[in-house]
């Protein structure tokens, strides 16, 4: 009954003032459509990041092939250990083959030599290793005569590591600089419209309002606006990922190997709270100075 | 019903209409707050001895003293900026007294904590020369509003609207924008507002200050219509045909004091009460 009566004032607040919450909701609008659009260029690029460095690989080059007895042994040893999921066997012969498949290439390549690669084994780690007990196990590896090198892929993924985590980094201060802009953006259209309802703020408090009576529906309005505005983001957003959604998988999913995702529902969730909680607080803060009478 | 609810304090008023105890949900002052026994047959306001200083060298209020009973029409009057509207908004705490007591309802009004204000405002009713009726709402929304103040329900707020309505001669006219009505009219949105909620005082500043005269002497008699269902009416005013058009009480503020200028009929009748008693 009380929240009823609040939205029902809200909704006079926000008729009243239609034109200038038009406004505030397109500004926020492009603010979150900056927002969406970095944070689905992150998720994606993570996902991507997840799909290689996911199990953790490392791969063994031997000086013989794996059938050899000191190649057995090492096996044995390895398929031992804690942080060995699974060991593959790898010929030289097998590895030749899975590249002429793999290659677009074909033809012509069908008279690389065997031995151009090297026989290894694919060790495959279970999960949540660190970097340091990878260089570690790496190290011990090593020492085994019949192990020529072992690949940790650790310079090329830490370079993808760092990229990530850069994204992550503009994209979090992408996100703050949104919020701010719309508690500036809710703030100020607040700010105008208590200007233009100081009669009605005044009457209400001599009516024997309580500040809490008051501010109700003007934190509806300033929710409403940041929500409206990331709903809309969101649309804009989604319709925009469907209409592009072939031509950045034939592109950019043929590079990389996989299929792109739109963002996570959590994160449409934390966007949307966000941007009423925002709208609330912008709408409380600028909202202060007004109530004393 | 609690006995913090200020029908209690009002008792022994006689009002044709207005026995609707549960029309008044809201406490006193605050939750909680205990209204004396004794307070009904308590004068409904008391300034004793009110100091009031906004610049030095100009006090506006220098040891005010004024007790109004239950059910009288009191006239203030007094020179511009001899402090009129300064001595109603203590009462309604948009001001705070330097020094001295202001008592409503045996409650001390300047000490009210922040929170109480709304509650003391909820048993006011307040008029003001501007009128400040909201010229976007429409005259049910200018006088709802004090009963949505309450969180009273929809069906009662349109009753009670309605009747406010009629009592001060616009009935029927709920739906119009406030802003297009003559002065006159957004005045009686104005009373209609502050009698809605049915307070035991109502303080009029200047309500007839923006008014022609035959407007004036209609939206006094529409103060003398309230106050003859048994409220209290406090009538700021410098215009003096319009004081000397009736025979209420006048109270002149002088140098920033409270004199008596006129005891009114009920002053009268009590002394007619005392020679014919002594007779
Ligand atoms: N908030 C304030 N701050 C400073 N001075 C004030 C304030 N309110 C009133 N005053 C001063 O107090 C004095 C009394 O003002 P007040 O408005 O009470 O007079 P008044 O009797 O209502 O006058 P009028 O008949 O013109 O309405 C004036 O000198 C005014 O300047
Ligand atoms: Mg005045």
């Amino acid at each position: 009954m009380k929240l009823r009566a609040i939205v029902a004032r809200a909704r006079r607040g926000l008729r009243g003032d239609l034109r200038l919450y038009l406004v505030a909701v397109a500004c926020l609008t492009v603010a979150f459509v900056c927002l969406g659009a970095a944070l689905w260029g992150l998720e994606n690029l993570a996902a991507l990041h997840d799909r290689f460095a996911g199990p953790r690989r490392l791969t063994v080059l031997l000086r013989e092939s794996p059938d050899t007895t000191p190649a057995r042994e090492l096996r044995a040893a390895l398929a031992e250990l804690v942080e060995v999921r699974s060991v593959r066997p790898r010929t030289a012969a097998e590895l030749r083959d899975a590249f002429l498949a793999d290659s677009a290439l074909g033809e012509g390549l069908e008279a690389l030599p065997a031995d151009l690669f090297p026989a290894s084994l694919e060790v495959t780690l279970v999960p949540g290793i660190d970097r340091e007990r990878i260089r570690a196990l790496a190290e011990r590896i090593g020492r085994f005569p019949v192990v020529e090198g072992v690949e940790t892929y650790e310079g090329w993924l830490g370079g993808f590591d760092r990229i990530v985590l850069g994204g992550r980094i503009v994209v979090g201060g992408l996100a703050l600089l949104v919020l701010l802009s719309v508690l500036a953006v809710v703030g100020g259209t607040i700010r105008l419209t208590v200007a233009g309802r100081r009669a009605e703020i005044e009457v209400m408090k001599l009516c024997g309002a309580t500040d809490g009576f008051v501010r109700g529906p003007f934190l509806v309005e300033g929710a409403v606006q940041g929500v409206v505005a990331a709903a809309l983001a969101t649309a804009l957003l989604a319709g925009l990922y469907v209409l592009g959604r072939d031509a950045l998988d034939a592109t950019v999913g043929a590079l990389t190997g996989g299929r792109t995702a739109f963002l996570a529902p959590w994160m449409l969730v934390a966007m949307w709270a966000g941007a009423a909680l925002a709208g609330a607080v912008g709408s409380a803060v600028s909202l202060r100075r007004y109530l004393t009478v | 019903m609690p006995a913090t609810q200020l029908s209690d304090t009002r008792r022994g008023v006689e009002r044709s209409e207005s026995a609707r105890p549960s029309s008044r949900p809201f406490p006193f002052f605050r939750a909680g707050a205990r209204a004396e026994a004794t307070a009904g047959s308590r004068p409904l306001l008391v300034l004793e001895d009110v100091h009031k200083v906004f610049r030095p060298d100009r006090p506006v209020l220098r040891g005010a003293n004024l007790v109004v009973e239950r059910g009288e029409f009191v006239f203030i009057t007094g020179p511009s900026g001899s402090g009129k509207s300064t001595l109603l908004q203590l009462i309604y705490r948009r001001q705070t007294p330097d020094d001295g007591r202001i008592l409503f309802c045996g409650r001390d009004v300047a000490r009210l904590t922040e929170t109480s204000i709304p509650f003391l405002r909820r048993n006011l009713g307040i008029v003001f020369q501007d009128f400040k009726v909201v010229p976007h709402w429409t005259v049910f929304e200018n006088v709802a509003i004090a009963l949505e103040i309450l969180a009273m329900p929809r069906r009662l707020v349109r009753a009670r609207v309605a009747e406010a309505l009629e009592r001060v001669g616009l009935a029927g006219r709920g739906g119009e924008r406030t802003g297009v009505l003559s002065g006159g009219e957004q005045q009686r949105v104005a009373v209609a507002r502050a009698i809605v909620t049915e307070p035991a005082l109502i303080l009029a500043d200047e309500p007839t200050g923006n008014l022609d005269p035959a407007l004036a002497v209609d939206v006094l008699t529409l103060f003398e219509e309230i106050h003859a269902t048994g409220t209290t009416v406090l009538f700021a005013t410098h215009d003096h045909s319009l004081i000397a058009s009736r025979d209420h009480r006048v109270v002149c503020l002088e140098e920033g004091r409270l004199v008596e200028a006129r005891r009114g009929l009920r002053g009268w009748h009590e002394r007619l009460r005392v020679v014919g008693g002594a007779a």
